[in-house]
């Protein structure tokens, strides 16, 4: 089944998060359409090792749009489970379905909690309209 | 991705510093840029830096692989050191660098549209350059290649195109590339004003004086704001013995192009009040140990 925005929790740095089955405590993330939109032409995408810890608010992995090194920050705090490997050679797919196909790591999650301090779809539409 | 102060909500002016640093090596340039960068705040001014570098030195884009250099074995022998920022390799022999850090500030918005530095500043030095007769232009055009590409894009930045990139005639001799971070952005750009001889196939600015006319050169050079540069100090080049601080009035006159070019081109994203300033006085403020490196 498709993944819609309204099912994600958003940072105001254009990351989401998506949680499935909260008994198994694992995020979900990529960057949103807005962030993907304002990248332009993205060409290369640095992402961290399966069994990294990554942290709410921290750096997980750096893309390269033709001009721009950008960081990409965690929503949420944990360990890195499982990295979308064929994504890197295939960054297209980010322009076309940014919310499934797009997904970019899974972090099983030390606090789950901290997915309470994201925004959600208005939240986040609105301040990407500002 | 990280927030950033939108450029074009700055309803006032906010401070810059402009400091025209001496030459360095590649690890202390990268080290004092990548400190600026670190350290803005939002209550730091702008800071355009002007440097060269001490010896000819390889500046590699921050997700090139340095064994990519083997492709071309004239490369080999240069130091070499790795930007912060994307895009292609540079050799940094007979050109101009800058940089330009602007601090996040918190009570703007949240979204920044990189394009706008980029573009102001490439567009400031066509502008300037048509004026001193040159027949400057935009690439417009797009050598890059997004992973759907099967070919590689060329290692060297300027072999390589992106829309802005500024050329004279086929030449590219503008490039530049950008790193947004949680304190900022920071910018890099190098102006190419001869060939390197590592690299005599790509021809700087005054290697490209055909469509240069002296005549209008002169009558015009006193119609860009900032600029007074006479015929005879144009044809000398850049300085060899590169030794400036922000404070020298009798500058290098492609420095003063240079400098000029930039304020011109960083005025069509946001509006500075500039000051000049010493880099030994910004690194005071800030916990790190670059300054005494050289």
């Amino acid at each position: 089944m498709s993944i819609t925005p309204e099912q994600l929790r958003f940072c105001d740095s254009h990351e989401w998060a998506y949680v499935s089955d909260k008994s198994a405590g694992i995020a979900t993330i990529g960057i949103s359409a807005f962030a993907v939109e304002e990248l332009t032409d993205l060409v290369f995408m640095a992402l961290p090792k399966v069994g990294q810890t990554v942290t709410a608010g921290s750096e997980f992995g750096e893309v390269e749009s033709v001009k721009a090194v950008s960081p990409m920050y965690s929503p949420v705090s944990g360990t890195v489970v499982e990295i979308h490997s064929a994504l890197v050679d295939n960054l297209e797919s980010l322009g076309v379905d940014p919310y499934n196909d797009g997904w970019i790591i899974k972090v099983k999650m030390s606090d789950p909690s901290e997915l309470n301090q994201l925004l959600d779809w208005e939240a986040y539409k609105k301040q990407c309209s500002h | 991705m990280q927030p950033l102060v939108n450029l074009f909500d700055l309803k006032t002016a906010v401070p810059g510093l402009v400091v025209i640093d001496s030459a360095r090596s590649g690890e202390s340039n990268m080290a004092i840029d990548e400190a600026l960068l670190q350290n803005a705040t939002p209550q730091w001014p702008i800071v355009l830096r002007i440097y060269r570098w001490d010896r000819p030195t390889l500046s590699i884009g921050h997700f090139q692989r340095i064994q990519d250099r083997q492709g071309d074995p004239r490369l080999s022998d240069l130091p070499w050191v790795r930007r912060k920022t994307g895009g292609g390799a540079i050799v940094h022999d007979q050109e101009l660098t800058y940089s330009i850090v602007i601090p996040n500030r918190n009570s703007q918005s949240t979204k920044g549209h990189n394009e706008t530095l980029y573009r102001g500043i490439h567009l400031a030095f066509l502008e300037n350059l048509r004026k001193l007769g040159w027949s400057a232009c935009l690439s417009e055009s797009c050598t890059c290649k997004t992973t759907a590409g099967k070919e590689p894009e060329a290692f060297l930045c300027f072999l390589r195109r992106s829309p802005v990139d500024l050329l004279v005639g086929r030449d590219k001799i503008l490039g530049s590339a950008q790193r947004r971070s949680v304190t900022g952005l920071i910018q890099h750009g190098s102006f190419l004003l001869r060939h390197a001889q590592t690299t005599p196939e790509l021809l700087g600015l005054l290697d490209l004086e055909n469509g240069f006319d002296p005549k209008q050169h002169v009558e015009n050079s006193s119609s860009i704001s900032g600029l007074k540069i006479t015929k005879n100090e144009f044809e000398g080049g850049l300085d060899p013995n590169w030794k400036t601080d922000s404070q020298s009035t009798q500058m290098d006159p492609w420095i003063s192009f240079f400098v000029a070019s930039l304020k011109l081109g960083v005025s069509k994203a946001l509006q500075v009040n500039w000051q000049n300033g010493k880099l030994s006085d910004l690194l005071e403020n800030l916990d790190c140990v670059v300054a005494g490196r050289n």
